[in-house]
């Protein structure tokens, strides 16, 4: 059992992947690393996939990306409403990003999303989208006059929500991800062939992507409820 | 360490919130489907999202549990 725990533990922090040898050394974390990788692979997919684009006849390709591009933007414009334009390409980097960290663990590598950092920069940037397009959006005057609403008894537990907001959003991510590695390895530690295997299309994939749709939701809805005038709910 | 153990299974105990939390509200969802098919996509994103909320506080819960056992 202690080796076990030892192993845990080993695991749960983050690990250093280099250092760079300037004033004194930059460590690099695990997480960092396998975030480039996330991006280079995105890179290498953008590019690739949006050669040969065009109007008159489009590829099978090109279909599929209109429609999921399509999906995005339906998505955002019924939950944010009429300023929707800005936020879509936003929303939907994010999504890409941790849905690919999400699941990058089928392929061996460490989540970047089992690191509280990211999550927490993550949340952070929600936050900031979500009260700046409040401000942005309403004015001074109206976004602090959103705290009031719907009635101003309220204005404490939406203060409140400024901090809670983005702690669920980073403690809900962080949480899952660390709970399903916890529990792989587990299951590896105790039966370490095939079940894993079965588990792992459960825990890696389903519920990445879970997580990916709910942060990406969350984030557009609370940012909707900002923005959102009275009349045009 | 053996009251830290206890104490973790008790932050754990969060779990019974969100348990009937996210039963009732996909049991609430499938009534409502049942009873009005067409407008599942909206039940949906609406379960989606309680559930998200709900699920929230067994997380809590298990990241306490988790500061208590390789922390504190």
């Amino acid at each position: 059992m202690d080796a076990f725990k030892e192993s845990l533990v080993e695991e749960l922090g983050t690990h250093t992947a280099f250092t760079i040898p300037l004033f004194g050394g930059i460590s690099v974390a695990e997480s960092v690393v396998v975030t480039w990788i996330v991006m280079a692979v995105l890179l290498i997919a953008a590019l690739l996939l949006t050669r040969n684009l065009s109007v008159r006849n489009p590829g099978k390709v090109q279909i599929v990306l209109e429609s999921a591009v399509q999906f995005l933007n339906g998505f955002v414009k019924t939950n944010i409403g009429k300023h929707w334009r800005p936020f879509a390409p936003y929303l939907g980097t994010v999504a890409l990003y941790i849905g690919f960290a999400n699941i990058i663990g089928i392929f061996g590598l460490t989540p970047p999303t089992k690191d509280i950092s990211v999550t927490t920069a993550l949340a952070i940037m929600s936050m900031l989208l979500i009260y700046g397009s409040q401000f942005r959006y309403n004015g001074l005057l109206g976004g602090l006059k959103k705290f009031a609403a719907p009635m101003p008894l309220l204005l404490p537990i939406n203060l409140m929500e400024v901090i809670i907001r983005p702690l669920a959003l980073c403690m809900r991510l962080f949480g899952n991800v660390l709970g399903a590695f916890i529990i792989m390895e587990m299951l590896k530690f105790i039966v370490p062939v095939i079940l894993p295997a079965v588990f792992s299309i459960y825990f890696d994939l389903f519920d990445g992507l879970i997580q990916t749709v709910v942060f990406v939701f969350l984030t557009t809805l609370f940012t909707g409820e900002g923005i959102k005038g009275e009349e045009e709910e | 360490m053996t009251l830290a153990i206890i104490a973790a299974g008790i932050a754990v105990f969060t779990g019974i919130g969100a348990g009937i939390g996210i039963g009732f509200a996909t049991g609430k969802a499938s009534e409502a489907i049942a009873r009005q098919p067409e407008a599942s996509g909206k039940i949906n994103s609406a379960l989606l999202l309680g559930c998200a909320l709900a699920e929230g506080t067994a997380i809590f819960g298990f990241i306490t549990a988790l500061l208590i056992i390789f922390v504190g």
